[in-house]
């Protein structure tokens, strides 16, 4: 036998096994079983339908980021949401608390510590006062401390929710609470949903990318913009303002960008062969992901080099391009709006200021954390109304929990420096853009700041308003999954209309 | 459980069954004598439909007789073959005197109201609301009041069911009462029990209806109050009662073109009223219009041109061309067809001029249009005069100046004009924003300026 005819009597034997094992009696046996019984089920008891006239959304897995349509008209059509994760401390930015000055050093009442649990904190802690001085700002006459100066001067553009509560206690539940819907991990995260939604206008970049800074990824981890149980295409792509925009996306040495085409297209045509054997949509995903993350390389770039943007532009958002940083990803998810990106969330990290050493201490790290971050945003504000793109960007700010009005006492001892507690009860979120009212504020603290007496706002009805200003009616969007419809607000949320225009 | 272990040990394997076997039959001919006893003190309640009863009753007596044959028959150690007669009997017994026991408990269409269409009441009859074309000369009983009662009521209060000895699904039986006597007073609804239990917190054991079940919504209740005040009659047609201001707005609500749209209307509460409300978008035009042809849709988007309906159902359009920046003048004339449609068009960065403005003529429904970074020019502006309905320009990036600013004057519809980075001498802005009253002219350019504070460190005081 030659050669050649050994080979091919090897290849031939090899596309004969390869086949073989796609085939195993374990798949015979669970598809027969279960399969046939499984439909029969479905059939009787009207899986997906989801009840007469719900739209449902269509995913097509060989263009799953093409533009769908809400429910209804809403007014925005990207979002940018900037989280500072940690838990930045509403009592030093805008809950201002007299009462709590008064209280200050005092010993926290017991009404206070009875029946509840905290992170940190034992036994009874002391009062601390506002650590920073608060003024009246705008014709809204909202407070904002002395810590945020350039955002005290936009108060009329953004509106607040004072009194935002949620259940969970600790970084990373409380993360996926806010931003999954479930302190649990396995959902997918807002970006996802709103892609699967609505999908995304430039359909050379991601529709849904992510922005990190700080130092470390939040404590939730990369599930906190995951895809849960939506296409995994719907998950986020991570960006970085420093070195490779996009990792693992650039060509290895010595391959030209000519050559990189045409094994994609030769990888493609290999995929297409096996999905007109096999029928797996996944596979029209993988084919035009392939070809996404082509037109990504030199479209990602483009957008993610903030050095062509003029010296003023610089100075308004206090941005260095090459070093990587939150006013950086600040103003890079400008250009991802201006260019077409649903979605773009942003993450800072090192709020969490409980006092245990200086880079989270209520007078010291803290602040520093403010200084990085007000300038950035307000500039993002005001550089989204000049392009005319802030009626259609929705801007949201805040973290998972706020802070005791009490002084964190780590095993009951008193920390090196001053900081405040995990609290779940009161925090602030403010929201401006794509829709939202001007210089509203919504909800109350009482005059501790400790719980919210009125207007409630749980992360479910954060995340139903964000859906609804994107023309969604967050109850009708949904994917069957487990035998159940599911949907980012899960069981509960609703608008809060109050911070509507 | 007897049958199952009865037939089990008939197998080797199971063979160490075969003694529970006797005890367990035993325990249910016991069980089953105990369900016959409680099963006729509930029946004397009377609430049930009696036929039911009946055959729920013998076919009961009948499964406890058989079960004690079967009994008699595995502890005289009958041959197997005769047994597996009385087990299958006694199955068929079983399966049957349980479907009435259910049907009895939870409505004869309790499994397959499920399988049902939505729309089925609670158990038993369920009437369908039919669509009121003129509310003012429907029957109140037949067309207005009854639809609520058979939705909400005559799953309990019905022909299978007379819960209380209430039985509401005849006049005659509604205004006699029941068990707690009289639960319509005619022309007071405040002293009608009906509307009592209506309105009693839902955490109260009277309150009605039961809350596992469907509750009234507060229009249904509004209703039924409102007609017990106006006497509670069955054959007066609703033009001819009095109507307070209260109730004509749930009476209006129900004259609707649609069954759907009927229940929807009086079925939701305030919030799903404020929900519809929010979801009105008055930057899109309020009345309908035609669907845009298929094909010029697919023509735009064979060329990248993201062209989508503003939301599912509408018919209003907004293009991007944001994937296809080379489209240029003669693109425009490709969105001619849909001159009736578009709302909103992004030409950001295009190769458009002012003769591609031109031919926006007569695009009435433009309510949006995006030119920034494009090559027009102020004479381009003179030519948007006719689009009265154009709220919102974004100039962002143009070579405009103040002459092109006031050519805008013109349209009427105008509420924001985006500026930043445009060719607009600023010694002029003044007179440009006096010559637009009522819309505002956004110049950007603006500072966010530096403050020392910005990038200092706050450092560990004393170190």
């Amino acid at each position: 036998m030659t050669q050649k005819e050994l080979n091919d009597q090897r290849l031939v034997r090899e596309a004969g096994e390869a086949i073989a094992r796609q085939y195993t009696r374990r798949h015979f046996l669970r598809e027969s079983a279960m399969g046939l019984g499984g439909l029969a089920m479905a059939a009787l008891w009207g899986c997906h339908t989801g009840g007469p006239g719900t739209p449902q959304v269509v995913f097509d897995p060989a263009h799953p980021m093409m533009p769908k349509l809400p429910h209804f008209a809403g007014k925005a059509k990207s979002v940018i949401y900037l989280h500072m994760a940690g838990a930045p401390s509403q009592l030093e930015l805008f809950d201002y608390k007299p009462e709590l000055m008064k209280m200050d050093g005092q010993d926290c009442p017991q009404s206070l510590l009875a029946g509840k649990r905290f992170a940190f904190i034992r036994g009874v802690p002391k009062m601390m006062g506002p650590q920073a001085k608060f003024a009246q700002h705008g014709e809204s006459r909202a407070w904002v401390s002395e810590h945020m100066p350039h955002l005290a001067t936009i108060v009329d553009e953004i509106s607040f929710l004072k009194a935002v509560t949620t259940d969970q206690f600790n970084h990373a539940p409380a993360q996926l609470l806010m931003h999954t819907g479930n302190a649990r991990l396995g959902r997918p995260s807002i970006g996802s949903w709103v892609t699967y939604g609505l999908g995304s206008e430039n359909q050379d970049l991601p529709g849904f990318v992510v922005l990190s800074s700080g130092g470390r990824t939040p404590d939730a981890g990369k599930s906190v913009w995951g895809s849960g149980f939506l296409p995994s295409v719907y998950q986020g792509v991570q960006c970085r303002s420093e070195g490779d925009p996009v990792l693992f996306l650039n060509d290895p040495a010595g391959m030209g960008r000519d050559l990189r085409k045409a094994s994609i297209d030769a990888i493609n045509k290999v995929n297409q062969e096996s999905y007109e054997e096999y029928g797996d949509p996944e596979i029209l995903s993988r084919i035009s992901q392939y070809e996404m993350a082509y037109r990504m390389q030199t479209s990602v770039p483009e957008v993610m080099n903030i050095s062509d943007e003029p010296a003023a532009v610089h100075e308004m958002y206090g941005s260095n391009p090459g070093k990587g940083s939150l006013a950086n990803n600040i103003l890079l998810a400008r250009k991802l709006v201006e260019k077409g990106v649903r979605f773009v969330q942003i993450f800072d990290w090192g709020w969490d200021s409980h006092g245990t050493d200086s880079n989270l201490a209520i007078d010291v790290g803290f602040i520093n954390k403010c200084r990085q971050v007000d300038k950035p945003m307000t500039a993002l504000i005001l550089d989204l109304k000049q392009r005319g793109l802030l009626d259609e960007t929705l801007v949201i700010w805040g973290g998972e929990f706020g802070r005791t009005p009490m002084m964190e006492n780590r095993e009951g001892k008193p920390n090196p420096f001053k900081g405040r507690d995990h609290h779940t009860e009161a925090f602030t979120i403010w929201m401006a853009g794509g829709g939202i009212k001007k210089g509203a504020v919504y909800g109350e603290t009482d005059e501790i700041g400790y719980s919210a007496i009125s207007g409630k706002a749980e992360p479910f009805d954060v995340q139903a308003t964000i859906l609804h200003q994107l023309g969604f009616d967050h109850r009708q969007l949904t994917y069957d999954f487990q035998g159940r419809p599911f949907r980012l607000t899960d069981v509960k949320g609703h608008v809060i209309k109050e911070i509507i225009a | 459980m007897a049958l199952l272990l009865w037939w089990l040990s008939g197998r080797e394997k199971y063979a160490l069954l075969a003694p529970a076997v006797p005890f367990v039959s035993l325990a249910g001919v016991f069980s089953a004598v105990l369900t016959c006893i409680t099963g006729m003190l509930l029946s004397g309640g009377g609430e049930y439909d009696s036929s039911t009863v009946n055959w729920h009753m013998w076919m009961g007596i009948a499964t406890t007789m058989v079960s004690a044959w079967l009994y008699s028959q595995i502890r005289s150690g009958q041959a197997r073959r005769q047994i597996a007669y009385t087990v299958a009997g006694l199955l068929v017994l079983v399966s049957v005197t349980g479907h009435l026991g259910g049907s009895l408990t939870h409505g004869s269409d309790y499994l397959s109201s499920p399988f049902k269409e939505e729309g089925s009441g609670a158990g038993g009859v369920h009437v369908r609301r039919v669509a009121i074309a003129d509310v003012q000369k429907a029957l109140v009983y037949g067309e207005v009041i009854e639809p609520i009662l058979a939705d909400k009521c005559y799953g309990c209060h019905g022909a299978q069911k007379q819960k209380g000895k209430l039985r509401m699904d005849q006049p005659a039986t509604l205004m006699t009462g029941g068990k707690h006597g009289v639960a319509i007073v005619a022309g007071r609804s405040d002293s009608s029990l009906l509307v009592k239990r209506l309105l009693l917190p839902k955490e109260d054991d009277h309150h009605m209806a039961p809350k596992e079940k469907p509750q009234l919504t507060k229009e249904e209740i509004a209703l039924l109050s409102w007609w017990i005040d106006q006497g509670a009659s069955f054959t007066a047609r609703v033009g001819a009662l009095a109507q307070p201001a209260s109730v004509k707005p749930i009476l209006s609500a129900l004259q609707s073109s649609a069954a759907g749209g009927a229940a929807a209307a009086s079925s939701g509460d305030d919030d799903e009223e404020a929900q519809a409300a929010l979801m009105h978008n008055a930057d899109i035009p309020g009345q309908p219009v035609e669907a845009a042809g298929a094909a010029d849709l697919a023509a735009l988007r064979a060329k990248g041109v993201l062209a989508e309906p503003v939301a599912v159902g509408s018919n209003y359009l907004a293009v991007n061309c944001v994937n296809a920046r080379a489209v240029g003048d003669a693109f425009i004339d490709q969105l001619k067809p849909l001159r009736r449609q578009l709302v909103s068009l992004k030409l950001t960065r295009t190769a458009v001029t002012d003769a591609g403005l031109e031919k926006l003529a007569g695009f009435d429904a433009l309510r949006r249009l995006d030119l920034d970074y494009t090559a027009v020019t102020d004479k381009g502006m003179g030519h948007l005069k006719g689009l009265e309905h154009l709220a919102i320009l974004n100039l962002v990036g143009t070579n405009i100046t103040g002459v092109g600013v006031s050519a805008l004057k013109g349209l009427t519809g105008l509420k924001r004009v985006y500026l930043f980075r445009s060719k607009v001498d600023h010694a002029q802005w003044a007179g440009l924003q006096a010559g637009l009253k009522g819309v505002v002219l956004d110049s950007g350019g603006y500072e966010v300026p530096t403050l020392a504070t910005d990038t200092q460190l706050v450092k560990v005081p004393g170190k």
